[in-house]
């Protein structure tokens, strides 16, 4: 009985707890349910911009863009004007010659008298055994003698220290003393110079870089200055094309941006029309020199371009 | 003997390992060399070739005017091409005197990408006998030289024949020049207009008449031997379809059906015509043996199917009907059978004409009261509208396929007369015909 009691107070309790936990319930799913409502409703799309042309370059692109040169030479050192022979040739002799000039700013090392404890302690121990026995006798002059004890001590100390650190120690004149009228002493007197500014032979290039080094291509600027420029000058007879081809020309530049020799075909055209192709991408890259938009310090990298002439957009279907 | 093969082992994996690493190398040197970065250059111009072309010398010959006329021929042909900038000769710097020695520099200084320098001379037995180098002036090199010779009246062609071996040499493509074309010529006034089948030079020049006038004429067609014309004639007031040699002027009908027959032409070998032959409301495709007579039928439904052209490989035939409710082109096998459909968009297609490179299908195109000239595939894809206007029509293909003739009225009480426009819509140009010209077939090259 008292069982079913007790179950039916628990069953009471219980269903009480039920519905106050029910109501939380409800309201924390309507809290929730509500907040994401307004937060996730849709919204209307604001005005994209301007789409921005991607250019999508395959990874062998990308790694081709980045790789340095096979053929980068050993970076020579870059020099902007001539520089005199005598100057900066020795740069540590220099340093020396300063130092002995800057000897004002160097601090000497002051001789610090070593304290010979042992030899010390001897006369310490007579003292104390003699004012043992003054004490004994007189306990009134023990104070003056305690005072006097020291500077007897101290001679001698310092004899035998003097005795031993005198050539080491500098002669006192010459102990750094700050002069304000030369402080120009305490400025480094080398002779201003930056080692690769000056030379022999006058060399703007920027180097290659190293082999493994990034960065050595034309730049996208030049290349679109090439490509419009040769757009002026290449005509491809006007054919149709079924199918696409490339004719591959690679042309060697001198350091006055004209052709080094006649463009070097690496095809051979098999009939009447390819030939015309092949003939009007020569007659467009002699007729176009010189390549002006090629900067001279970068002459490795356009000293020698391969091209692919592709008529296909102009002239396919 | 463990350790001899355990030696062995170490040695042959060392070994291993050294040749893979040497071929890793190898293999990783090679994808360098052969990834050097290549630019590639897609745009060029289509601006036409600046050529210098000096008058020939002719310092021999009975007639020096002669030699300046070749020139002014072969000039002219270039021009009209729409590939080619001839240089005004006053603007030359050195004058030729010797056709194989040229200065390079001078030519390249006025800007000149080609030189054509040539002679014409009085040969022995009286022919006119001429020479022509063609030089590359910026890559300074010799591209291309022929002789000719010809009676002296016949000097006309050797200047086509010169433009074409200019033309191939360049473009890389064949020539049109040396062809002519067969037209309608119209003259008198609109209610009295008498048309005479008529033949001329693709310059319009050495014109010659081949009917006098009686009958009515139309749809003259060149046959691939270019020594006969087929055309339809109302000569017994039964339009029919007739067949003339034009070195001996003789004419015959083609068949003998009872019914009118139209729109003839030849097929690309020649023996024979592909026509449409009226029965009933009904019009059929109808294709006859010229030597055996043997008449077979290609195509038999309940509607117009007219202006056949056959592919020139000889294996299909384009057509126009009307069994789709309005006027489409349609492709069929040469043996007849299924037709496909090849024209969709808005308006009616008419006078369909198979290129003879294969490539295109010119076609007149009537749409919102215009008439047009286009080209599309084979296929139907891609069809571009050369010209557009209040009346075009008529296309037909130059020998090489790159230039479209056609006729074009302006309404009103003027006639029509003839044009070109390149396969790419530009180079719009009038031939000169002595008066109102309409259906122009082109020859093949005559050679």
């Amino acid at each position: 009985m008292s069982t079913g009691r007790t179950i039916s107070i628990g069953g009471a309790s219980t269903s009480r707890r039920d519905a106050w936990t029910f109501g939380v319930s409800i309201a924390v799913h309507v809290v929730v349910l509500g907040w994401g409502a307004l937060t996730f409703a849709a919204r209307p799309l604001t005005s994209i911009a301007e789409p921005m042309p991607v250019d999508i370059v395959t990874v062998s692109e990308f790694t081709q863009l980045t790789s340095g040169s096979r053929t980068a030479e050993a970076a020579t050192p870059i020099v902007d004007k001539l520089g005199e022979r005598n100057p900066a040739t020795d740069p540590a002799a220099k340093v020396a010659k300063t130092e002995v000039h800057a000897a004002t700013d160097a601090t000497v090392p002051e001789p610090k008298p070593p304290t010979p404890e042992k030899k010390q302690s001897e006369p310490q121990r007579d003292l104390i055994a003699e004012a043992i026995k003054k004490d004994l006798a007189k306990p009134e002059p023990k104070k003056a003698e305690q005072k006097s004890e020291p500077k007897k001590a101290e001679p001698k100390a310092e004899k035998k220290v003097e005795a031993k650190s005198e050539p080491k120690t500098p002669p006192k004149k010459e102990q750094p003393k700050f002069d304000p009228r030369k402080v120009e002493a305490l400025l480094d007197k080398r002779t201003p110079q930056r080692v690769a500014a000056t030379g022999d032979v006058v060399n703007s290039a920027v180097g290659l870089g190293a082999p493994e080094g990034t960065a050595n291509q034309l730049s996208q600027s030049e290349i679109g200055a090439f490509l419009r420029h040769l757009k002026t000058c290449w005509s491809p007879p006007p054919g149709a094309i079924s199918k696409r081809f490339t004719v591959p020309v690679t042309i060697r530049l001198k350091m006055d941006r004209t052709l080094a020799a006649p463009p070097e075909v690496e095809m051979r055209a098999t009939d009447p029309y390819s030939r015309a192709i092949v003939e009007s991408t020569v007659r467009a890259l002699i007729q176009c020199q010189p390549y002006t938009m090629f900067s001279l310090p970068r002459y490795e990298l356009w000293k020698e371009l391969p091209l692919n002439f592709d008529p296909f957009d102009m002239l396919g279907g | 003997m463990r350790s001899l093969e355990l030696t062995l082992s170490r040695r042959r994996v060392l070994a291993g390992a050294a040749g893979l690493s040497f071929a890793a190398a190898a293999a990783g040197l090679w994808s360098r060399v052969r990834a050097a970065p290549r630019i590639t250059i897609t745009e060029g111009n289509m601006q036409p070739m600046p050529i210098a072309l000096p008058d020939f010398v002719g310092g021999a010959l009975p007639d020096p005017a002669m030699a300046r006329s070749v020139t002014q021929i072969i000039t002219s042909n270039l021009q009209r091409s729409g590939l080619f900038a001839p240089i005004d000769q006053a603007a030359y710097i050195e004058k030729i005197t010797n056709i194989d020695q040229v200065r390079f520099p001078d030519w390249r200084q006025i800007n000149a990408q080609a030189l054509v320098t040539g002679t014409l001379s009085r040969q022995p037995d009286g022919r006119l006998g001429a020479r022509f180098r063609l030089w590359d002036v910026f890559a300074a090199q010799y591209l291309d030289g022929k002789e000719y010779s010809t009676p002296p009246d016949n000097w006309r062609r050797i200047a086509h024949l010169i433009s074409d071996a200019i033309y191939e040499r360049l473009t890389g493509e064949k020539g049109y020049f040396d062809s002519r074309v067969v037209f309608i010529d119209e003259s008198g006034s609109k209610e009295r207009r008498v048309k005479r089948l008529a033949i001329m030079d693709q310059d319009g020049a050495n014109v010659r008449y081949l009917t006098r006038g009686d009958d009515l004429v139309l749809t003259p067609r060149f046959s691939p031997s270019s020594q006969e014309i087929t055309y339809m004639s109302y000569s017994q007031g039964q339009p029919r379809v007739y067949l003339l040699n034009i070195e001996n002027g003789q004419r015959e009908v083609v068949g003998n059906f009872p019914n009118m027959t139209f729109s003839p032409r030849f097929a690309p070998d020649g023996q024979r015509v592909i026509m449409s032959l009226q029965q009933g409301g009904n019009a059929n495709i109808f294709l006859m043996d010229l030597r055996s007579k043997a008449t077979t039928r290609l195509t038999d439904t309940a509607a117009i199917d007219t202006a056949p052209s056959f592919s020139p490989d000889g294996s299909r035939i384009c057509f126009e009907s009307d069994r789709g409710g309005r006027q489409q082109i349609y492709v069929m096998g040469a043996n007849g059978g299924p037709a496909q459909r090849i024209s969709f968009s808005d308006g009616a297609y008419s006078t369909p004409v198979w290129s003879p490179r294969g490539d295109y299908i010119a076609f007149t195109k009537q749409a919102q009261g215009r008439f047009a000239i286009g080209i599309m595939k084979p296929d139907g894809s891609g069809e571009r509208i050369l010209t557009d206007g209040y009346h075009n029509e008529g296309p037909t293909f130059s020998p090489n396929g790159r230039v479209v003739m056609f006729f074009r009225d302006p309404g009103g009480s003027a006639g029509p007369s003839l044009f070109t426009v390149d396969v790419t819509g530009r180079n719009e140009q009038r031939v000169p015909s002595p008066s109102y010209a309409s259906d122009p077939a082109w020859s093949p090259l005559l050679r």
